[in-house]
């Protein structure tokens, strides 16, 4: 089988990205989804708050996905459904196998890679203790209330503040459990500011910083956790333990891109954001595989998602009709202060540069984002490790740039 | 006179201004740390009565998946979220389900209506009918 653009994984990243793949020319668009549906996490996402700025609507997940969905059926994208892919080599040659095709393969002129990330589990971060049921990560929890209809427990303690434990922590508290709180390991909460409102304050649900859980404890099922302090460096505090009795621990600790595929395709991966290093066009490091969404780096919010698709989406279609030269002057962007995590990773002088960032540490003050060699400045009324800060330098400022492009974050 | 003092985070957007009101006999006299008027909307409304909007399931029968997400078209008190929540216990939808379909009208006397946020085809042992 050929195709213009092969896009994997349907969820908000390849939605968008094979649509935009169809609107700017690409003929012969193929979408491969291992689910039997199309839209990815979403689904299971029932809560508001998706595509404000993109559609400038309050969607829930599944309301965002049947919109995307809608409008992929009115473009010519193909869409194969419980097909798996199982490899991608560097001259974009897939391999993939469903019910009805078997094992087949796809030379597609460029790929893009959609699938997401996955969820840090108990084994990521060692929790000493028993192994007894009632450990799930919060993403499974999530699925199992709100699309298979069960219940995970009674009475539920949540093991990290990341906005899916925040949620859950809410749904569950609708559904009848009782939530006894929300652990986190540093001294600020993981996800956004409007979920710690409306998730946990609204419901009561009390939520401590600085510790976390270092035991388990059940044969069968779980009876409780034991909880402790951490100080400035992470190390617990010895004799602060405390006990606390529950039927199930949820973990919210944490997300990673997901790149089997990519590491086999050849691809060069960041060990900061785990996910392709990656151009402002959203090609990876292998001429014609694009990524986009989380399996480039854990985004704070699906409009960012969107926003990496449309221009993966838009390249890979004009990589595939021979648009986009194989070698194309590069310059790297850099983390300079207080700069833990930048997206993406090099220039190629395609487009406006669209950077994401993460501060290293929260300053609940004014800012400004210094970008250099350009001189470049712009506000911003504090920095939060938690909350993604988006910064759009214009391409026409960057044309006369040589070497790396370093961003900084300084008090103002 | 009675005087007293409230916090508030805004979720209007996500800079989440933290807000302090001074309040006498239950009127607003000063607010600050607020960076638009949207929260001080926010604030008002907070004070007289909290509104979500509400997000939950309700059982399907026919389709593929046992149950079938829902909200509320416009947000209800705050105060009602659990009478809503306890109205929809026994709800049994019969697939097929369109987005936006109505599932129920003005629950629980708010003037708001329970919708459906996904399409359900009908399906017999997985098989669409």
């Amino acid at each position: 089988m050929e195709a213009d653009v092969t896009v994997i994984g349907s969820g908000p990243a390849g939605l968008t990205a094979a649509l935009h793949a169809d609107k700017n020319g690409a003929k012969n668009v193929l979408l491969l989804e291992r689910e039997e549906e199309l839209g990815g996490i979403l689904k299971q996402c029932i809560h508001n708050g998706f595509g404000l700025e993109q559609f400038k609507e309050d969607y829930t997940g599944p309301e965002y996905a049947e919109r995307l969905i809608g409008e992929t059926e009115k473009t010519n994208v193909r869409c194969f459904l419980n097909t798996m892919v199982t490899g991608v080599v560097p001259d974009r040659t897939i391999t993939a196998v469903n019910p009805e095709k078997g094992v087949f393969q796809i030379e597609s002129k460029s790929v893009v890679l959609a699938m997401g990330c996955r969820e840090r589990a108990r084994g990521s971060i060692n929790i000493p203790g028993t192994r007894p049921a009632g450990v799930y990560t919060a993403g499974v929890a999530q699925r199992f209330v709100n699309i298979d209809g069960y219940l995970p427990g009674k009475e539920i303690v949540i093991l990290g503040s990341g906005d899916i434990g925040l949620i859950m922590a809410r749904r569950l508290t609708l559904e009848g459990a009782q939530v006894k709180g929300v652990y986190e390991i540093m001294d600020y909460p993981g996800g956004l500011k409007r979920n710690i409102v409306q998730c946990l304050n609204d419901f009561n649900i009390p939520l401590y910083l600085s510790r976390t859980v270092t035991e388990i404890r059940g044969k069968e099922r779980v009876e409780g956790v034991v909880v402790s302090r951490v100080d400035d460096t992470m190390q617990t505090i010895g004799g602060s333990e405390e006990f606390i009795s529950c039927d199930t621990l949820l973990l919210s600790v944490g997300l990673i891109p997901e790149n089997e595929l990519s590491i086999g395709a050849g691809v060069k991966l960041s060990p900061t954001t785990k996910g392709p290093i990656t151009t402002e066009t959203m090609e990876t490091s292998v001429p014609g595989i694009f990524c986009c969404g989380n399996v480039s780096t854990v985004f704070d919010l699906v409009d960012y998602v969107a926003q990496t698709g449309i221009s993966a989406g838009r390249n890979a279609a004009r990589f595939s009709a021979g648009a986009l030269e194989k070698d194309r002057k590069t310059v790297e962007v850099v983390p300079g202060e207080n700069v833990r995590m930048l997206f993406p990773q090099r220039y190629c002088f395609e487009d406006n540069l669209i950077l994401f960032i993460r501060s290293a540490e929260p300053i609940e003050r004014a800012v400004r984002i210094e970008i250099s060699p350009l001189g470049l400045r712009m506000k911003r009324p504090y920095a939060r490790p938690n909350e993604m800060i988006r910064v759009k330098v214009p391409r026409e400022k960057l044309k006369d740039v040589t070497g790396p492009i370093e961003v900084n974050i300084r008090e103002s | 006179m009675a005087r007293e003092s409230k916090h508030f985070t805004c979720v209007i957007c996500p800079i989440g201004c933290e807000i302090d009101v001074q309040l006498e006999d239950g009127n607003v006299v000063s607010m600050e740390g607020n960076k638009c008027e949207k929260s001080e909307e926010f604030v008002l409304q907070e004070l007289k009565e909290p509104m979500r909007i509400l997000t939950t399931t309700v059982r399907i029968k026919g389709a593929k998946w046992a149950m079938l997400p829902v909200r509320t078209d416009e947000p209800i008190p705050r105060r009602l979220l659990f009478k809503v929540i306890e109205e929809l216990a026994n709800i049994e939808m019969q697939a097929p389900v369109k987005v936006s379909d109505v599932i129920i009208g003005d629950i629980a006397g708010t003037g708001a209506n329970i919708v459906a946020t996904r399409n359900m085809k009908r399906e017999r042992k997985g098989k669409p009918v």
